[in-house]
């Protein structure tokens, strides 16, 4: 390798390897960042890439191994030391300070100010923070505080921040998985400018399209170990699969022949499904249908109706009010006006304990921050909210409780070494496997899912469809929350569209194509 | 054992190998530390604050904090006096009139904090003062004496050689575990601990669940004043001055976290134990009261530094 | 008032909402506005009282005193409580300086802290009487004992029952304040007359009969059959020591020795339990001061130090003084 090219090399790694209590997370990791590049990382989910990412960043240590920053080589041992650097991340999972501006949160650490005492000086603060907003296309104003925005705005101001510290390095975990496609776009054309000014950008996806449009070096990662790094050309979609699934391992077929336990076990006949996906009862008969629901601020006037065996979708751009729906569905807050009824019945929803009485169940949009609780073992989640099915009295049935927890694992195909394991040490696709089973332990008739694969890899996302799928034959009415359009089109038997909390269109899957889907979610 | 293997080992068994650390360094600095009849000693001290502890543990689950047991303490101490005069009523009376208070403070501190959103601190620390004010209204600041000799028993008989009040402690102890790990409003505890959003997600009351929790911590409260009453044979006023500090210390040696959802009685135990020990063992070495002091704030950090480490 | 109290008191343990409706008729004053009495004339004086802890009882017996002696004078007192703070207790008599009260009746938290009170009130040309204890700068007139004296009084009890030859161990006050330092320069005196005693250890248990309790079953398996005698800076650390001993059932080769006369350990020397407390007079005390402040208040003359003397109380004397502090 001559001078010169290395010459161009920020960052380089060698051996790394990191291993935690029982796990070895990375071993024997390679890689090498020029300027001037994008270099995406992939894996499935548990392939080591977050970990990687987190040593670089310096919020883990490494066991073993090297890492070198323009040749030499560096110890990070604290975030602050690799900022130093010139390493920025943008996490998968954000740390905004809620309770600050926007702007306050865009140049924290390193505040514009005055004087010898550090007096901060608002005026500045709020103009570099403006600039960097207006270059990456977002309209948010510096003074609000992060509590008010959502979470694309809150990815959005993250970045910003990142490009405020002119970071040599910018790592980014999937950094447009809760982008709408216009914001995808403007984050695109600023991590071209970005790479056109010799920085580097370690990009971390899911997103394979994204991959390709973007990258110009790929590195895949799987269990834990570095597979394969070649420049993005160099792969098709189908072999860049193959090397992060990697050889086939016996029995990983899609269709589970083991649909007795959550799927319609309860007493369903079971070639009711069927009817029930091709006949169109009339409305009444529905399992759910909402009648000029509103809430201000949120959502207005919606009406629809979802049946049995049927799958709805509903889409739109972030900040339409869909999750705000879903949550009032489920209870989690009230509507103002309109009307919910469950098989032609009347009901009030207003609290998650009445919509599961009612047979409703919501797999929350945030796993982390309203799905799971994470320093619960995997067990004590899944049968956390029906823990009714495995006590008597008041008195939990261990036995019991560990064989329903067994069969929701097995019936969810979530990856684990024991059902005692701390859900906190679980990968995405894990935790969203362990968030289903917990939402459908009590077997509802209809379930709502908000966004049911967000952030979680190529693997566990067509895992958890074939999950959707498997519902919604068991005959649960299933409304399908997502902001994914390929997901929608792929899943839904109807397509309800929202825009600005109203809905805008129902769509036939069959007949409807993204721009068509686009055009209705864009604001007028 | 390489060191990876040794951490989880370290985490479950830390405070435990600690505790006996400790005690045999003490009985080797002093023999008189490891006879029977000190380590009845022993548990007969750490009665009342264990009690406290176990109450506590409860709110510290849900991720709340109760500042106000001391004055619990003193208030149903106080309440459960007045009634236990010789020759007036039988020895639950007072008993359940002292739990009784402790348990009505407890349950009003969680409907203020549920109902009116106010911080746990700030309520706890209001509850403080009124029910010590209370206890000094009911007392008019001056100690309950000439109480009955059944009432008094309880805190200073034996039952089969060990006292009477770690037999409390030991009855509030197994059934506070067996509540956390084996019923479902237990289980809720750690769910609203943990993740409140997640647990009101799961269709769980996180109202009911907080009122619950500090329902239980005020009549622990309640019982450890009845048995702080019986053992000193008054009803004090200005009795369990601080005693919430001792006991929250406990709980959080034992590795129960200050945010919530993480820990359990069997570690508050062995906390209050901990503590039981370092200060029989100080005034058995007779260590000046000044540096007794700085050797139990040391200790306290220590712990939980050292939990903190081997759980990373 | 005792069973009225019980009642009352166990009803406000058990609502707030009873609390609020029933303390005002039932439970006893001691708050901030107190003391009326008969016919007052024209100029009625009034004076302010700042009283080091209304939840000590020897303070509430004081502030009993100066209850009833205001009242048969036929003087206003307006009573606030320092809760131990001497810092609180500055600010109470700036206020009552601001109120221009005829005369102040101080019963200061501590020599130094409480100084400044004393100097304010001086400098505004208001009369000031400290009571029970002293303070640096000299007030108007001083009413009280010195806790010297109520040690020395105890360890020379123990000293003359054990022969002038034993171990003893001390229980402390609260490290640092002025009863504690005062009382345990008195006993130290005695111990140094007397080398063939010897101090096994001094701890402190914090005024507190719990802590006093727990730190005697420890030193009883520390030091077993060599404890002799027990000396404790107040009678509730002293009835603490002396149950810890009854449970051990080593009372009966033990003495215990404390201060103050508290009711409780008045009745425990009267039953032999606890081998002697040392008497404070708060009537003698309280009433003095009352009386004291109200001839100042009139410019009459007065004298400037009273010392109230402590007196023994063993199971001999035990009944009189039982009968003084019995409760109203």
């Amino acid at each position: 390798m001559g001078v010169l090219e290395s010459a161009d090399v920020v960052l380089e790694v060698a051996n790394l390897g990191k291993s935690f209590p029982g796990v070895q997370a990375l071993a024997g990791v390679f890689f090498r960042l020029r300027r001037g590049e994008v270099h995406a990382v992939v894996g499935e989910n548990g392939a080591g890439k977050s970990t990687f990412m987190r040593l670089l960043a310096g919020l883990e240590t490494p066991d073993d191994g090297e890492i070198r920053f323009r040749g030499r080589p560096v110890r990070l041992r604290h975030p602050h030391a690799a900022r130093q650097l010139g390493v920025a991340m943008i996490h998968q999972e954000l740390m905004p300070f809620l309770d600050l501006t926007v702007a306050e949160n865009i140049l924290m650490g390193r505040e514009r100010t005055r004087g010898p005492f550090g007096w901060v000086d608002r005026a500045a603060q709020r103009r570099e923070a403006q600039r960097l907003l207006r270059q990456l296309d977002v309209p948010v104003s510096p003074d609000c505080r992060m509590r008010e925005l959502g979470v694309a705005e809150m990815q959005a101001v993250e970045i910003a921040r990142a490009i405020g510290c002119r970071a040599e390095v910018m790592i980014m975990d999937e950094p447009t998985s809760a982008l709408s496609e216009r914001e995808t776009r403007a984050l695109f054309r600023v991590m071209g400018d970005l790479r056109r000014q010799g920085g580097a950008i370690i990009y971390i996806s899911h997103r394979l399209e994204e991959v390709f449009e973007l990258a110009d070096t790929v590195t895949v990662l799987r269990d834990g170990r570095h597979v394969v790094t070649g420049p993005v050309t160099a792969f098709s979609r189908q072999s860049l699969i193959e090397s992060m699934v990697g050889p086939p391992k016996p029995q990983i077929a899609e269709p589970r022949p083991r649909i007795a336990g959550v799927f319609g076990g309860h007493g369903r006949a079971a070639g009711e499904p069927d009817r029930a996906a091709n006949a169109r009862p009339a409305e009444d008969a529905a399992a759910l249908v909402v009648r000029g629901l509103s809430r201000a601020g949120a959502f207005a006037d919606v009406s629809f109706a979802v049946h049995r065996g049927e799958i709805v979708g509903l889409t739109g751009l972030v900040g339409a009010g869909r999750t705000e729906l879903a949550q009032a569905l489920f209870g989690l807050v009230e509507a103002e006006a309109g009307e919910v009824r469950v098989h032609g019945v009347a009901v009030r929803l207003r609290s998650p304990r009445q919509a599961i009485d009612h047979g409703i169940a919501l797999l929350t949009e945030d796993r982390k921050r309203d799905g799971l609780v994470l320093t619960m073992s995997v067990m004590h989640n899944l049968t956390l909210s029906g823990l009714d099915r495995c006590s008597r009295g008041g008195w939990i049935n261990g036995r019991r409780e560990e064989a329903v927890a067994d069969a929701l694992i097995a019936d969810f195909g979530v990856r684990i070494a024991h059902r005692e394991q701390s859900t906190g040490t679980l990968s995405g696709g894990n935790q969203q496997k362990v968030a289903l089973g917990k939402a459908l332990l009590p077997d509802p008739d209809i379930v709502i899912l908000d966004e049911p694969t967000r952030g979680i890899d190529v693997g566990a996302k067509a895992e958890i469809y074939g999950l959707i799928r498997r519902l919604a034959q068991s005959g649960k009415a299933i409304l399908l929350n997502s902001s994914e359009l390929p997901e929608v089109l792929a899943l839904s038997d109807r397509i309800l569209v929202m825009r600005q909390g109203r809905l805008s269109a129902a769509l036939d899957p069959r007949r409807a194509t993204p721009a068509e889907i686009l055009h209705w979610a864009m604001p007028e | 054992m390489h060191p990876r293997n040794i951490r989880p080992w370290l985490a479950r068994y830390g405070l435990l190998l600690a505790l006996v650390g400790i005690s045999l360094a003490l009985s080797l600095a002093k023999p008189g530390f490891l006879t029977v009849s000190n380590l009845i000693n022993v548990i007969r001290q750490i009665s009342i604050n264990g009690i406290l502890a176990v109450g506590v543990t409860y709110v510290l689950l849900t991720g709340g904090v109760d500042l106000s047991l001391g004055s619990l303490v003193a208030l149903s101490g106080v309440a459960a006096a007045c009634w236990a005069h010789p020759g007036e009523y039988p020895v639950v009376v007072p008993v359940l009139i002292g739990v009784l208070a402790g348990a009505l403070c407890g349950a009003a501190n969680g409907a203020v904090i549920t109902w009116g959103r106010v911080a746990p601190f700030i309520v706890t620390l209001g509850m403080m003062t009124v029910a010590r004010g209370l206890a000094l209204v009911i007392s008019g600041g001056r100690p309950v004496s000439n109480l009955s000799r059944a009432f008094t028993t309880l805190g200073s008989a034996d039952l089969l050689g060990i006292p009477v009040p770690a037999l409390i402690l030991a009855a509030v102890a197994l059934a506070s575990h067996l509540c956390l790990r084996h019923l479902r409003v237990g289980r809720y505890v750690y769910a609203v601990g943990g993740n409140e959003f997640a647990a009101r997600a799961s269709g769980i009351n996180v109202v009911g669940v907080k009122l619950f929790a500090y329902t239980v911590c005020g009549a622990c409260a309640g019982l450890a004043g009845v048995v702080l009453a019986s053992r000193i044979t008054t009803g004090q006023p200005n009795a369990g001055l601080a005693y919430e500090l001792d006991a929250i210390a406990a709980v959080v040696i034992g590795g129960t976290s200050l945010s919530g959802g993480v820990g359990g009685v069997g570690g508050t135990l062995l906390g209050a134990l901990l503590m039981g020990v370092i200060n029989n063992g100080l005034d058995l070495l007779n260590v000046s009261s000044y540096y007794q002091q700085i050797v139990k704030g040391l200790i306290i950090v220590g712990a939980v530094w050292l939990d903190k480490r081997s759980t990373k | 008032m005792k069973p009225r109290s019980k009642i009352s008191g166990t009803l406000l343990a058990l609502g707030w909402a009873v609390a609020v409706a029933v303390a005002p008729g039932c439970g006893r004053p001691t708050g901030t506005k107190t003391a009326e009495a008969g016919a007052a004339p024209a100029q009625r004086l009034t004076i302010g009282v700042s009283l080091m802890n209304l939840s000590n009882e020897f303070i509430v017996m004081l502030h009993q005193a100066m209850l009833a002696r205001a009242g048969e004078l036929g003087v206003a007192l307006i009573v606030t409580d320092a809760q131990r703070s001497a810092e609180r207790q500055v600010q109470q008599v700036e206020s009552f300086i601001a109120q221009r009260v005829d005369a102040i009746i101080l019963n200061p938290c501590e020599v130094e802290a409480s100084a400044p009170a004393v100097e304010k009130a001086l400098a505004a040309g208001i009369p000031i009487v400290n009571v029970n204890s002293e303070t640096r700068t000299p007030p108007t007139a001083f009413i009280g004992s010195r806790d010297e004296e109520s040690a020395r009084l105890a360890m020379e009890y123990i000293v003359q029952r054990l022969g002038g030859r034993g171990n003893i161990v001390m229980m402390h006050g609260f490290m640092g304040q002025a009863a504690q330092i005062k009382r345990d320069r008195g006993a130290r005196e005695v111990l140094a007359r007397h080398p063939d005693i010897k101090l096994l250890a001094d701890q402190t248990a914090e005024w507190d009969r719990a802590k006093a309790m727990s730190l005697m079953e420890n030193w009883i398996q520390a030091y077993g059959e060599k404890l002799e005698a027990v000396f404790a800076h107040n009678d509730e650390m002293g009835m603490g020591a002396v149950i810890a001993l009854e449970q051990a059932r080593l009372k009966s080769k033990v003495i215990v020795a404390s201060v103050d006369a508290i009711a409780d350990a008045l009745q425990a020397v009267q039953d032999g339990r606890l081998d002697a407390t040392v008497f404070q007079d708060a009537k003698g005390q309280g009433g003095g001061a009352v009386e004291a402040a109200v001839r100042l208040a009139r410019q009459e003359t007065c004298a400037k130090e009273v010392f109230i003397p402590f007196q023994l109380v063993t199971r001999t004397n035990a009944g009189q003084f039982l009968q003084t502090v019995s409760r109203p």
